[in-house]
């Protein structure tokens, strides 16, 4: 990844340097660097019914809203009963004054109402209550079924104003639902809103699905499913429900993703006891063999960029995590566990921002989630117990989703962590839930 | 019986002898010249050390309160007693009596309580004379010592003039008396003069140099600490990626007298690899030195130091 460094000067700035500056050039800087942060304190309120019959959906948009920044760990939502002020213009600037008394950084409002032609108008300003400037101010227009996509959006539009990172709140989560006794799970691919809502079954459950991903327009899935014969690689249309199988080869073929543009499929395929990469362009159905060697190798992903690749492999005669070209070639193993030399690493995932390598890590009798970097150094454990397993980036790459199984008679269940090991939540489902994956973030991917 | 010595044997002995006592002598010398290192040390004379000492001596003669509490205690045991009318009568002249003239009118009234006090404290005044009979014999031997010192007497008298406008007497008395050896050694010493100025700082030069604990130097580390420490409380940066320490944001805090912003925070320059994250660290800092305002703790005497306080914001520690 690219990354260039900049310095912006403001026309304050030349200012300074012209006349003020000079003063301050007498006595060092006075640094800070805060070892750990503080979630920001917002205050957000209710969103204004632009007809009476628009309150409820007021009401659910600022309660989805406020949930998604609570989650994510980095605002401090205010509760409403602490509220001087109560808004009833959002075209008004508030007393700032009011909202500083409660120690709130930041103020959301906001409003919905109906259209002559059925459609939902949101509006929303987020304030900046230390210095009484609006930060942002949007409007949207949609379906009314579709408020909680809006809420989603506004959500996002105050994470990247208030952190300066992309938000993920308008995403989803392809995953395992896991239902029934434990000798007869009938598992059947789901997706949901990345906060729970909104849950669709895309399989009826009759066959074992297993390792569902996300395309990068978020519109297809490939997963892998037991059928009559040997497992297969299938392609899954969302909005048309049509499935396909991803080439044809004689034994079986598991664990697949995505390239980054979306134009190939990497996957294992089994031969003997032995497994290899394979990726297959979808457009030519072309197959080209990755790796070649006695070994099983598996569960590969791309870095964002599409240049490289990490998998994991047996071929040092313990599963570890190796990065190599996209194109095959010679591989450098990066998981070397200092504690524990008995440690296996697998599953790895690369980050969307390609700054991280996520990973489950077995060793000491415990299931760990922890991520490095690329180069294999700066390994960090988030989390750890009987059974975790499977992590995925938010499309921010901010936050881990993985599955935690407790054992004994119950199921496992979807978690999600910050990848500072923070805020660590057990994320909503209907039932048992396994596998999950991430999408990309859906209002970016509109126009692919 | 004849007994052969070899006379190697013999130079062999000898000059072992030899080898080993000029080795104890040698290695016993060396081992007793310890390397000393000279220390400096002042000779501090009974006169200086009295010097030193000399203010907090008269700082507590100067207390006349002991000769308060024995008036004090006299009276309120016949107060007590039951003259209760008249001392009605006396907080009534107490209340007008602003000018002299008053406790005139009063005496009458007055007259038969004092003398009732004054009957009663004799008693105890009687025994005092009778301490004070001694110290009438002590006066003879004084008087014995004045007809010595008559060559002394009139330097004594000046000085009691001097010291009747001052009004500290008895300091020179006791001067007198020790005197005579001092102004031998003043008289003797000519160096007398640098050498009685020191003072106790002088004398305890490891004390000049500070303790470990001493912040008198540091009053300008002192208020960067505490405004440093005001901001950080205020300052909630939310990133901590990988890249973290790799964003600064430099910023200027124009200030007034009393504490608080003169102007809105100067963002100098921002450093990150992505500028809209570079962008928010920045606007967390200016949000942060907003809201911490006002620092009041700011020495004002020092205000030209900190009417312009430069600060860089990072991340480096956020993970």
């Amino acid at each position: 990844m690219n990354r260039r460094r900049f310095m912006t000067l403001t026309g304050s700035t030349l200012a300074m340097l012209g006349g003020g500056q000079t003063f301050a050039q007498g006595q060092p800087r006075i640094r800070i660097d805060p070892t750990e942060f503080q979630p920001i304190p917002i205050a957000i309120t209710n969103f204004l019914p632009g007809s009476p019959s628009d309150g409820d959906v007021g009401n659910g948009v600022t309660q989805v809203i406020t949930n998604n920044l609570k989650r994510s760990g980095l605002f401090a939502p205010i509760d409403q009963a602490a509220f001087i002020e109560r808004i009833n213009n959002i075209d008004v600037a508030p007393q700032f004054q009011n909202w500083k008394t409660i120690n709130a950084q930041a103020l959301v409002t906001g409003r919905m109402t109906r259209q002559p032609d059925g459609r939902l108008k949101a509006e929303f300003r987020l304030w900046d209550v230390v210095s009484g400037q609006q930060l942002a101010g949007q409007q949207y227009f949609t379906s009314p079924e579709y408020w909680r996509r809006i809420a989603h959006i506004i959500s996002d539009q105050i994470y990247e104003r208030m952190t300066g990172e992309k938000g993920y709140f308008d995403s989803r989560v392809v995953f395992v639902d896991e239902s029934g006794p434990k000798e007869r799970r009938v598992k059947r691919l789901a997706m949901m809103d990345q906060d729970g809502a909104n849950v669709r079954y895309l399989t009826r459950g009759s066959d074992l699905v297993l390792t569902p991903r996300f395309s990068p327009n978020s519109q297809e899935i490939t997963y892998m499913e037991f059928g009559q014969g040997d497992p297969k690689v299938y392609l899954f249309n969302i909005e048309t429900g049509q499935r396909e199988i991803v080439g044809n080869f004689p034994g079986m073929t598991f664990a697949p993703r995505f390239s980054p543009d979306g134009q190939r499929v990497i996957m294992s395929l089994q031969q003997g006891g032995n497994s290899n990469l394979f990726v297959m362009d979808l457009r030519s159905r072309s197959t080209t063999r990755l790796t070649d060697t006695p070994a099983i190798d598996t569960s590969p992903s791309y870095s964002p960029d599409g240049a490289r690749i990490c998998f994991e492999s047996d071929r040092g005669g313990r599963s570890q995590i190796y990065v190599m070209a996209a194109g095959g070639g010679q591989a450098q193993r990066i998981s070397f566990s200092k504690d524990d030399t008995n440690a296996s690493y697998s599953t790895p995932v690369w980050s969307p921002k390609g700054d991280y390598i996520a990973f489950t890590r077995q060793g000491g009798g415990q299931f760990s989630i922890g991520v490095m970097k690329p180069d294999g150094s700066g390994e960090r454990l988030l989390t750890s117990g009987f059974h975790n397993e499977g992590p995925t980036f938010s499309p921010n790459g901010r936050v881990l989703m993985f599955f935690r199984d407790p054992g004994g008679n119950g199921g496992p269940s979807l978690y999600s962590v910050d990848i500072s090991g923070r805020n660590e939540l057990k994320v909503p489902t209907p039932g048992f839930a396994s596998d999950p994956a991430w999408s990309p973030l859906l209002s970016s991917t509109a126009g692919q | 019986m004849k007994v052969n010595v070899d006379k190697t044997l013999v130079a062999s002995i000898a000059l072992h002898v030899l080898v080993l006592g000029w080795g104890l002598v040698t290695f016993s010398s060396k081992a007793y010249v310890a390397p000393e290192e000279s220390l400096p040390v002042d000779i501090i004379s009974t006169d200086q050390l009295a010097k030193m000492m000399a203010g907090q001596k008269t700082g507590e003669k100067d207390k006349p309160k002991p000769k308060v509490e024995k008036i004090a205690e006299p009276k309120p045991e016949e107060d007590a007693v039951g003259k209760v009318t008249e001392k009605k009568e006396l907080i009534k002249t107490n209340s007008q009596p602003e000018p002299p003239p008053k406790p005139v009118e009063k005496p009458v009234e007055k007259k038969p309580e004092p003398p009732k006090p004054v009957a009663e404290a004799k008693p105890k005044e009687e025994p005092k004379p009778q301490e004070k009979k001694p110290d009438a014999a002590k006066e003879d031997p004084i008087a014995e010592l004045q007809k010595k010192l008559d060559t002394k007497k009139p330097p004594p008298k000046p000085v009691e003039q001097k010291v009747a406008a001052v009004q500290p007497q008895q300091p020179p008395k006791p001067k007198e008396r020790s005197f005579d050896p001092a102004q031998i050694q003043r008289d003797l010493d000519k160096r007398a003069a640098t050498r009685h100025e020191l003072t106790g700082s002088a004398l305890n030069a490891s004390a000049a140099l500070g303790l470990a604990t001493g912040t008198a130097a540091n009053n300008v580390a002192t208020w960067r600490g505490a405004f440093q420490g005001a901001v950080k409380r205020c300052f909630t940066p939310t990133y901590n990626g990988q890249d973290a320490d790799q964003y600064e944001a430099d910023i200027d805090i124009p200030m007034k007298i009393d504490g608080s912003l003169a102007s809105e925070p100067i963002v100098v320059a921002v450093r990150g690899p992505s500028r809209s994250i570079a962008q928010a660290v920045a606007e967390s800092a200016k949000r942060a030195i907003v809201q911490c305002q006002v620092y009041s703790f700011m020495p004002k005497q020092q205000y030209e130091s900190w009417k312009l306080i430069p600060m860089t914001f990072g991340l480096k520690d956020m993970l």
